[in-house]
Order: structure tokens, then C-alpha cells, then sequence
């Protein structure tokens, strides 16, 4: 209970009643965000209740500095009548998401499942203390490895004495015997240890070792006896000791991680000629600024550029780049030579790219092959996009989408998308955004790992 | 509740002396407000507070949060920073904002004076507020409200969803209560789950057969084959008013049920759920009472702020700027303002009262008559007989030695006591000992009573209303002097201002203020006179030009569409018809049509929220203005308004979709009115 639970449960009913997704991309009020809040309309957050029709009803006004005349026109202030100054009436209440959360709810709402991929190597840091090395402070000392290490070149070199000494015992067998033998039986012994023990035993027992024959031969032996395995003798006799060497020591240090920040840019271009007129350009702004938030909130840094473009292309800001209208002619690829050069500030192996056009379709003569697309071929990006915003579908004399659409449609890093009214605008999004993320390539990691320094892992 | 903080309690420290001043001016002036308590709050605080309507506990609710996000917004905006919210309770509970001047602080303190007297003395707010033996004790109650609401959604067998929606249906009918018979509001049910009128069985036959029903044990499948709701309501005629009935809620209590999806039937309620709908339905009633009189106490608290404040330099001379800052601030809010429309209609009563004081007194005058009042009577002679006393005017440290004179001679005026206080605290330079006596140099009105600070405030001495005397018509005084016996009973003019009555105007306020409410209030006091000197005026949307336009600036008209802003707070009235609609259980709504139409959407959305609470189908019957295209276009080409055409209407909810009907023409005349008329818009607007 409490205000910070009534403010969740807020949310909860505003993220219930908000404006659907699509909708609010298609029809509704994109300029009431900015790029760090998306604001969605909250429908009828505000219970409802018998009211009257405002129009029929209504309602009283003072005039400042005189009586007004019957007849002369009134803007009714909101909220007239009611509420404490100040209070704002009427107006609607949004439900705020960030980009992040507008992306997520993006890839449910179209199903889509663009994975960005770091790139720039923003940092190194030491990650957990799981490499080691053979050199290093004492206090790094890895004591669990230093200790298999030993335990293990022990295993390696213990053996069954007792065992290997009953082959002394066989019937007329050497040093050489035996020693053949416990080898042939897998045994870690020496020559040298067995002549030792041959050389013992002959002096407890009087005479050369050749002459013991409690055991007619090897196989008699094999078949009453097996060499205790080194495990039970260890449980037996206790471990008495670990042949520790300094070349076991290991030394932990940190990883070394590489972060890599999945960054992005996104070249945004507009025709701006005189055919683009208000409603095209509502289009275009309807397909780029829910792209533009999308990318946001997928990568951890994006960056936007802004090119308009008639004949010649120039850079804009964000607040000019959806309203501006020129005169001039059409030249695309002009505005791609901009793309070009503005793109050599972000080398394409520490960023991702993509660029963003849209027009009516309308170039100058035959640009679009002999400029546009080698352009567009030889500029690197996750990718290219060509939104053809031509309301009442599309114009005879206006190739452009239809030819990079048949020169480049195939490849996995272009995408062409055509609206011709607001219904269109979510499906075009889908076009585009779902392109990079089926044609883009498998390696998808977030963080690379590199070693350094340890050897024999 | 803050009082662990510091930096609050430093605050409140400062403050404790002028509330303490603040009071005792108060209560000179008449005021008899309810014991106060200040509380200083910071922004987020005060924010809190406002989103829960000025209390610090209510029931689990999202609205709350997005009253307290809507606030927040505004505060960070600085769109409107809140001062104060102060809650009618006895004692009231006042919440100042800690980052407001001391000179705010003051202002505040002084509104909120007011404000407890208006909760304490307002008729209208006792009735709602059911101020009993015990007081209103509303923040106990909502509390209480809020600790069963929070342990019904805290219980492991509801869902806190369903608690919520049923919060939301009860709240979208919060004002269809009957606001005319609020007695009947506080009636609320105290064993959850059981409605008094209905728990006993001689008054609802229903309810009687019901609990037969029960002791049958049967299995709710035979119940419900057998002894189905038809079956039920066949015999139980106490479902169906015969009388509309106002209080919707209460009837939704009553007899409403659950739909159970499920079994796609309606179900009764759970205990747990009538005892939400019915705390939710008191705390409306609770808040009936403000919302009924914004106007009038929002006027009040600022006409006796800017008497303390401005009047007797509650201020200080460096803390008098910001105050002005802040009046301009309140009072200049765009749009129409309750603070403002209040403020000007309570000197309107005040300025009447005094005026028909004097006149009733200049009639009386020999050879005076309404004919010759302008001409006989040297006006600016009276003006400046209806100066105050120039000791008690600018009673203070200097005008003590008068003072003590006029004391002497038994004068009313002054306050006998503190006068010879301060005198024998007065040093040989003149000035007072601050320990010995009391500060009459901050506080001069200590030296006065009431009489004397009505003097000092007179209405008709106040520059702005020095012309009121010289443009009251020859048809008032006409009206005042044929009912006036003992015509002649002063031989001069002078002789009768002598016994001019300077308290008339707040005595006339202190009336008013306790048995009127906004719609009385503005029915009442909305004066020709007023709606001229205010350029007042009222607006209609026109069809044919497409905008809204200045409609009428007749002084009935602006009362009438104001009337219509108040009348059930300012929403349509919508009563319960039948509660056995065709005989099937269906509930009836009717929205008593008196010429404006609903707003259909919210209308919808509403009757969803309606069925919630029936469980069954519900119905909703309203007319509707209907303007053919045909009418438009040819009133486009007059430039007239088109003829609309008004038709009955009846919507219908049943789960689904909400469909329209034609309405029975025997229900359109039940809730049809014939008398009202709130259309303004004149015949040749568009010329």
C-alpha cells in the first residue's frame, strides 16, 4: 500500500490502455516525444463518467477588458468551470516508455528480432580471475591447481612395490625380466628401481634372485595376483606425500575482456524537392522516427545524421530535417556522395551502419543506375533502405525504388518498402527492420573474449 | 506526520506564531473556524497529498498514482505550484508547501483560516461530511476505508484486479448520488456484505425470500435452475422504484449483482465486494460536499485572506509584494475561476448588504424619496461621512491616545482591554514593550473588536466601490421604499448615516455562507449588475461557423449556463428508472434530459462500468439532438443555426457490445423536462 504502489499499478493500467503500438505509429502523435521518451497516449486512463456533450452545453466566460459582443468568436479555455488554477484540463495523459522498452515492444508487436552486434572496442577490463599464468605474486598462487598438478605427477609415477617385487619371485627370472613384465603390465616403474630391489632381496635371502621361485612362472603369477590400483592404495595408506615442483605452480590473474559497444549510426535522407509535399512528408516522418527510436533503444549508442537532398544534398538537424521543402530538382545520388563522406567518421569495422532514404521515387534521368546504386554498393552498411512515400501509390516517371528494388533487391542488405497511406507505415517498418535481421550475418556476439598469457589450457 | 524532519519542523516553528495571530484575527472578524493543524511538507510531499485529496491515506488505487504523476508533472513544470491543501475535518489538517515565503506562508495560513470556518459553519458540508457528535472524522474514515479496501485485495482469495475494477465502476458513478437527501449518505453498511435496508426482511420482500432461499441449503445449480433471478424478481417488487431514484449507487448496492462469466449468469455479490462499492459510495458523499461548494468556498478563503492579509498587513511591508504576486497569480488565472468567481460574488453580497444598509437608512430620511434620492442627496457627502474614523482606520501605536478616548466613552469599536494594555506597556519614546504589552505596531487590529475592523473594511469606503451608491437605480430604490414603513423617522441625512450599520455586509456573508451552496449561491447572487462589471458572458458552439462564439451577455443567460456548471456538479443527472427492465431484471437508467445531450462515448464507456455493478443487462435512456444534413447545409447558406431534432434514445450493455434503440415514448416522457432551457444562443448571433 502506499504511493509507490499506486504509481506501479498505475503503470500497469496505462501500459493496459495505451494506444496500441501500431496504431500509434500509423496515426498518432509522434511529436508529443522526444528521443528518450516515447509518449503513447494513455486511452481514457481517466475513469468515465455521465458528462455532457461540450458543444451542446456550452459554458460561461469573462472578458478581459470589456464586455465581448454576442456573435464574436471564443476559444473555450480548457477546463473551464472546473479545477484549481493551473490544473490542467483535458488533456491526455501519456504512458511513457524509453527506447529500450519501445524496442522490446516493437519486436513483439512485429515479431521482429534485430540483434545488434558490438563492434568498437570501448574497453578493456579485467573480468573474473580465471586465467592463470606461471609467473606472478604468491598471493595469486593457485593452490587447488598447484596441488593436482603435484598429485597428478605423483599418480604418475607410483606404482604397486609389492607387486612388482613378486616378479623378483617368479622361477628363474631376471632383472630384466621382471622389469619386461611390470611394463608389459602398464606398470611406471624403472629398471633401475627393480635391480635395486633385486639387489635387496638377494641379500635377504642369500642368494641371487634368479633362484626365488615361489611363482613357476609370470602367468602363474598373473593369474593369482593384480596390481592394487593406485587410488585404493592412496584411500589405504593416506597420501604420504606430493612431489611439488616449482614448474606446477600457476599463478591466477584477471581476464581480459574486451567490451564492445554496440553502436550505431543511422543516416537519415529525404528528398526535399517540390514534389514531396506535406503528407509525403508526414510518411517519411512516420517511418523514420519510430526507426530512429527502435535503433535507440536497441543499441547501446546510436548516433543520427540528417541529410536532405533536392538536387544537392546538405546536412540538417533533427528539429529541421522532417519539414524542410525545397524547390529544386531531384539528384538522389547527390545526397548518397553526402552519405558517403559523413560515413568516413564511422569506419564500418567499429560501427554499425545504416542508412535510411525515402522519397516520392522521382530522379533525375538515369542517376539512379549510373550514380545510385554503385553508390549504394560500395558504401558498407548493416543496411540500405529506400522508403518510397508516394501517396495514391506510385507515379509512372518515378523509378527510383522500382530500380534499386531490381539491381539490388536480392541482396540481404537493402531493403525497399513503399506507403502510400498511414496503414502502410507498419508494415514498411517491418519490411526494413526484418531485412538486416534475417540477412545480417550469424556472428551476433555481444562481447568478445580474448586470452592472454596463459599457455596449456 | 513529518515532524522527525528537521528542516520541517524548523519551518513550522516560524510559522507557529502567525497561525496563532492568524486565528485570533480570524476569530475578531467572526470567523468560527475548526481548531487547525500545520503541517509543513516538501514539493513531493504536497504532491502526494494532492493526488490523494489531501489526506494521507486512501484506499489501494492507480488513480491515485496518476493524480500523483499528473501533479508531479505540473509541479516540475511549474505550471502551478501548490501553497497549501488543507482538508475539512475537525480539526482540519492543513499541509503548507515548505518551500513557499514566509510571506505565502502567512497568506496560506490566513486562507486556511477561512476554509475551517467554512467546513465548520456550511450546512451543506455538515450534511455531507455527517458531522455528528464526533465530527466529520474524515480522515479516520478514510483510513478505516482504506484498511478494509487494502485487506480485501491483500486476501489470498480475491484478486487484486477485481478490487480495483470494482473501485473503478463504483468511481465512475461517484456523482450519481443523490446530492438532495446526503442524510441518507452517511447510511452506510456496517456489516459488510448485508445492506442495512435490505438486512431487514419486513422491508424487502425480496431480501426476505432470499434468506429463505438460503436456509434451504440448496446447491447453487438447483438454486440457480429453480429459483432463477426471473423467478426471484416475479416476487420481489422492492427492486422496482416507483419512484426514479437519484441515488444510483445506493440502488447498484442494493440489488446489484456480479456477472459470472462462467456461468453467464448473474451471481450475488461477494461480501467483500459490497463492502468496497459501499465504502467507495460514502467517501463520493464525503466529496459531494466540497465539489458542491467550490465556488463559494474558494471565494470565501480569498475574500477574508486578502482582509487579513491585505486589510490588516498580515504582511509585512517586504512580504506585501510577494503576497500581491500571489493574489495576481490565484485570482489571474485564465478561464473561469472559482477563486475569482467566488471572490466577486461575496463582495457582491457584502456590497449589497452595506448598500441596502445605507439606502434602507437614506430613505428613511424626511422628504427623501426614491424619485429625488439621486438629486436630494449630496452623495460624495455621504461618501465622506462612510470614511471610518481616522483613529480607527489607522489604528495603531500612534492612534493609541485617541483610541483610549473613544474606550473611555464606552465606544464599541475598540477593544478596551488591549488598548489599556498597551498603554501601560508604552515606553517614555512612545513605543510599546513588546513584553509588557502587546504588538500593536504588527498587529494594530489587536486594538479593535469586530465593529471597529468593519469600520476600517467598509465596503463602500474601498475606493473600488465608492461609485456603488451613485449607480444603484431608481427601480431598486423604488422596490426597497414600498415595503419601508416608518418612513420618516430621521430629520437629517447625517442623523441617519450616524446609524449606518457597518457590520451589515458580514453579517449578511456569515448567513450566506451557512445555508447556501454553489448553485443557490450563483442563483442568488449573480446580479445584472455583477455580470456587467465582470464582462461575463456566455458561449455556445455554433454548427454553422463551426467554433464556439460569445452567445449572450443577459445577465440570465450567464446564470442560467451557470447553473447548468453547478447543478450536480456541473454533470447530467441520471437516475434509476426501473430496476426490473422488461421484466427480465434489467436495469433502467434514465438521464433526465433537460435540453443538453450527453456526451455519447463517455456515456458508453460509463454504462460498461454500470453493468459491473447490475451483473445483468443494463439500459440507459437520453435524448439526443439529432441535425440532418440536409438542415445544416441550408442554415450554412441563412447563416442561422441549424434545426436540430431531438430524439429518444435508449442504449443497451450487455457484455458486448453497446447497442441503440429506439426509446419507448412512455420512458422519453419520464425523463424529459419541459421548463429548462439552457440553450443562450440568440436568434441573429451570426449576423
Amino acid at each position: 500500500m502506499g504511493l509507490t504502489d499506486d504509481r506501479e499499478r498505475f503503470r500497469e493500467v496505462g501500459e493496459k490502455r495505451r494506444e496500441d503500438l501500431s496504431e500509434f505509429i500509423s496515426q498518432g502523435d509522434l511529436g508529443r516525444s522526444d528521443p528518450d521518451r516515447v509518449k503513447i497516449p494513455v486511452k481514457i486512463v481517466d475513469l468515465p463518467s455521465f458528462e455532457y456533450d461540450r458543444r451542446e452545453a456550452g459554458g460561461v466566460g469573462q472578458g478581459r477588458g470589456g464586455q465581448p459582443q454576442p456573435g464574436q468568436p471564443v476559444d473555450p479555455e480548457p477546463g473551464d468551470g472546473e479545477g484549481d488554477p493551473g490544473e490542467e484540463g483535458g488533456e491526455h495523459e501519456y504512458y511513457e516508455m524509453d527506447p529500450e522498452e519501445f524496442a522490446r515492444e516493437l519486436d513483439e508487436e512485429l515479431g521482429l528480432d534485430l540483434e545488434p552486434k558490438g563492434k568498437r572496442v570501448i574497453e578493456e577490463v579485467e573480468g573474473d580471475f580465471t586465467d592463470t599464468a606461471r609467473a606472478g605474486p604468491r598471493g595469486t598462487l593457485d593452490v587447488d591447481e598447484f596441488f593436482k598438478r603435484g598429485l597428478k605427477r605423483h599418480l604418475a609415477t607410483d606404482f604397486d612395490e609389492t607387486y612388482v617385487r613378486e616378479g623378483l619371485f617368479v622361477a628363474g627370472a631376471d632383472v630384466d625380466d621382471a622389469f619386461a613384465w611390470a611394463r608389459g603390465h602398464g606398470v611406471p616403474v624403472s629398471r633401475a628401481w627393480i635391480a635395486d630391489a633385486a639387489a635387496t632381496l638377494a641379500e635377504e635371502h642369500g642368494e641371487p634372485v634368479t633362484a626365488l621361485d615361489r611363482w613357476e612362472s609370470f602367468d602363474a603369477l598373473d593369474a593369482e595376483r593384480d596390481p592394487e590400483p593406485v587410488s585404493r592404495r592412496i584411500r589405504r595408506e593416506g597420501l604420504d606425500s606430493v612431489p611439488f615442483r616449482r614448474e606446477d605452480e600457476r599463478f591466477r590473474h584477471p581476464e581480459v575482456i574486451e567490451k564492445r559497444e554496440r553502436n550505431v549510426v543511422v543516416v537519415n535522407v529525404r528528398d526535399a524537392s517540390g514534389s514531396m509535399r506535406e503528407t509525403k512528408r508526414e510518411l517519411v516522418e512516420r517511418v523514420f522516427t519510430p526507426m530512429d527510436w527502435y535503433l535507440t533503444g536497441k543499441y547501446d549508442a546510436a548516433e543520427f545524421r540528417y541529410v536532405v537532398h533536392d538536387a544537392e544534398a546538405w546536412e540538417v538537424d533533427r528539429e529541421e530535417f522532417f519539414g524542410i521543402q525545397s524547390g529544386g530538382g531531384t539528384r538522389i545520388s547527390s545526397a548518397y556522395e553526402l552519405v558517403a563522406e559523413i560515413l568516413e567518421e564511422y569506419p564500418y569495422s567499429e560501427w554499425n551502419r545504416y542508412v535510411f532514404a525515402a522519397g516520392d521515387s522521382e530522379n533525375a534521368g538515369s542517376d539512379t543506375t549510373e550514380s545510385v546504386i554503385p553508390l549504394m554498393e560500395s558504401i558498407d552498411a548493416n543496411l540500405h533502405a529506400y522508403v518510397e512515400t508516394q501517396p495514391g501509390g506510385a507515379a509512372p516517371n518515378a523509378r527510383h525504388a522500382d530500380e534499386v528494388e531490381k539491381a539490388l533487391g536480392d541482396a540481404d542488405d537493402v531493403a525497399v518498402a513503399r506507403v502510400a497511406e498511414p496503414a502502410d507505415v507498419t508494415d514498411a517498418i517491418y519490411e526494413i527492420l526484418s531485412t538486416e535481421a534475417e540477412g545480417g550475418d550469424a556472428a551476433s556476439e555481444e562481447t568478445a573474449t580474448a586470452g592472454r598469457g596463459g599457455d596449456d589450457r | 506526520m513529518r515532524d522527525e524532519r528537521v528542516e520541517a519542523k524548523r519551518e513550522a516553528k516560524t510559522l507557529d506564531e502567525p497561525a496563532a495571530e492568524a486565528r485570533e484575527l480570524a476569530e475578531r472578524l467572526g470567523l468560527e473556524p475548526y481548531p487547525v493543524r500545520y503541517w509543513v511538507v516538501d514539493h513531493d510531499e504536497m504532491n502526494e497529498l494532492i493526488a490523494y485529496g489531501g489526506f494521507q491515506r486512501r484506499y489501494p488505487h492507480w488513480r491515485w498514482g496518476m493524480n500523483y504523476e499528473r501533479q508531479a508533472k505540473v509541479d516540475r513544470h511549474g505550471l502551478g505550484k501548490a501553497f497549501e491543501i488543507v482538508n475539512n475535518d475537525d480539526p482540519s489538517h492543513a499541509f503548507l508547501q515548505e518551500s513557499n515565503s514566509t510571506a505565502d506562508q502567512k497568506a496560506v495560513i490566513t486562507h486556511v483560516e477561512a476554509h475551517a470556518d467554512f467546513f465548520a459553519n456550511n450546512r451543506w458540508f455538515g450534511l455531507y461530511a455527517d458531522r455528528g457528535e464526533g465530527g466529520p472524522n474524515a480522515a479516520a474514515r478514510l483510513e478505516r476505508n482504506a484498511d478494509r479496501i487494502a485487506a480485501i485485495a491483500d486476501r489470498p482469495d480475491v484478486d487484486r484486479d477485481e478490487v480495483e475494477r470494482l473501485i473503478d465502476a463504483v468511481s465512475a458513478l461517484e456523482d450519481a448520488i443523490d446530492q438532495h437527501s446526503p442524510v441518507d449518505a452517511a447510511r452506510s453498511v456496517e456489516t459488510p456484505g448485508v445492506a442495512e435496508d435490505v438486512s431487514d426482511a419486513d422491508a424487502d420482500p425480496l431480501a426476505a425470500i432470499e434468506a429463505q432461499i438460503d436456509e434451504l441449503d440448496l446447491s447453487e445449480e438447483v438454486r440457480r435452475d429453480v429459483f432463477d433471478d426471473e423467478w426471484l424478481e416475479a416476487r420481489g417488487d422492492g427492486v422496482e422504484p416507483e419512484e426514479p431514484r437519484p441515488d444510483v449507487l445506493a440502488f447498484l448496492r442494493d440489488h446489484g449483482k456480479r456477472y459470472d462469466p462462467e456461468s453467464g449468469k448473474a451471481v450475488d455479490r461477494e461480501p467483500w465486494e459490497t463492502t468496497v462499492v459501499d465504502a467507495v459510495r460514502e467517501e463520493a458523499y464525503y466529496f459531494a460536499g466540497q465539489k458542491s461548494t467550490k465556488v463559494m468556498n474558494e471565494g470565501w478563503a480569498t475574500y477574508w485572506e486578502s482582509v487579513m492579509m491585505g486589510g490588516e498587513g498580515f504582511a509585512g511591508p517586504d512580504e506585501f509584494l510577494t503576497y500581491a504576486d500571489h493574489m495576481a497569480r490565484v485570482l489571474g488565472s485564465p478561464g473561469l475561476n472559482p477563486y475569482k468567481l467566488g471572490f466577486e460574488l461575496w463582495t457582491h453580497v457584502e456590497l449589497r448588504a452595506a448598500r441596502r444598509d445605507v439606502i434602507d437608512r437614506l430613505l428613511r430620511v424626511e422628504g427623501v424619496t426614491p424619485e429625488n434620492f439621486h438629486s436630494w442627496i449630496d452623495l460624495d457627502a455621504v461618501a465622506e461621512a462612510l470614511e471610518p474614523h481616522p483613529a480607527i482606520a489607522g489604528a495603531g501605536p500612534a492612534t493609541l491616545d485617541e483610541l483610549a478616548d473613544l474606550a473611555a466613552d464606552g465606544d464599541p469599536r475598540v477593544d478596551a482591554e488591549t488598548v489599556d494594555r498597551a498603554l501601560s506597556a508604552r515606553t517614555d519614546e512612545g513605543a510599546i514593550d513588546l513584553d509588557a504589552g502587546p504588538d500593536v505596531e504588527r498587529y494594530p487590529w489587536k486594538l479593535l473588536t469586530r465593529e471597529g475592523l468593519a469600520e476600517r473594511h467598509y465596503v463602500l469606503s474601498r475606493p473600488e466601490h465608492r461609485g456603488a451608491l451613485r449607480n444603484v437605480s431608481r427601480e431598486t430604490l423604488a422596490e426597497r421604499a414600498r415595503y419601508m414603513f416608518d418612513v420618516d423617522r430621521y430629520a437629517t441625512v447625517e442623523e441617519a448615516l450616524a446609524e449606518v450599520d457597518r457590520t451589515a455586509g458580514w453579517d449578511r456573508m456569515l448567513e450566506v455562507r451557512e445555508s447556501h451552496n454553489d448553485v443557490t449561491f450563483v442563483d442568488a447572487f449573480l446580479t445584472d449588475e455583477f455580470v456587467r462589471e465582470g464582462n461575463y458572458f456566455t458561449y455556445e458552439y455554433s454548427r454553422t461557423a463551426e467554433e464556439h462564439r460569445v452567445a449572450s451577455v443577459d445577465a440570465d443567460d450567464v446564470r442560467r449556463k451557470l447553473l447548468l456548471t453547478f447543478t450536480n456538479f456541473g454533470k447530467p443527472t441520471v437516475v434509476v428508472l426501473d430496476g426490473n427492465f422488461r421484466n427480465r431484471g434489467e436495469l433502467l437508467l434514465g438521464h433526465r434530459y433537460n435540453g443538453v445531450a450527453l456526451d455519447e462515448e463517455s456515456a458508453k464507456e460509463t454504462l460498461k462500468r454500470v453493468f459491473e455493478l447490475w451483473g445483468r443487462p443494463v439500459n440507459l435512456a437520453t435524448i439526443r439532438v439529432e441535425y440532418s444534413e440536409k438542415a445544416v447545409r441550408r442554415a450554412k447558406r441563412r447563416g442561422r443555426e441549424p434545426e436540430g431534432e431531438e430524439v429518444g434514445v435508449r442504449f443497451q450493455y450487455d457484455g458486448g457490445e453497446v447497442t441503440e434503440h429506439d426509446l419507448d415514448p412512455a420512458i422519453r416522457e419520464r425523463i424529459e423536462a419541459d421548463e429548462v432551457d439552457y440553450d443562450t444562443k440568440p436568434d441573429d448571433w451570426l449576423a
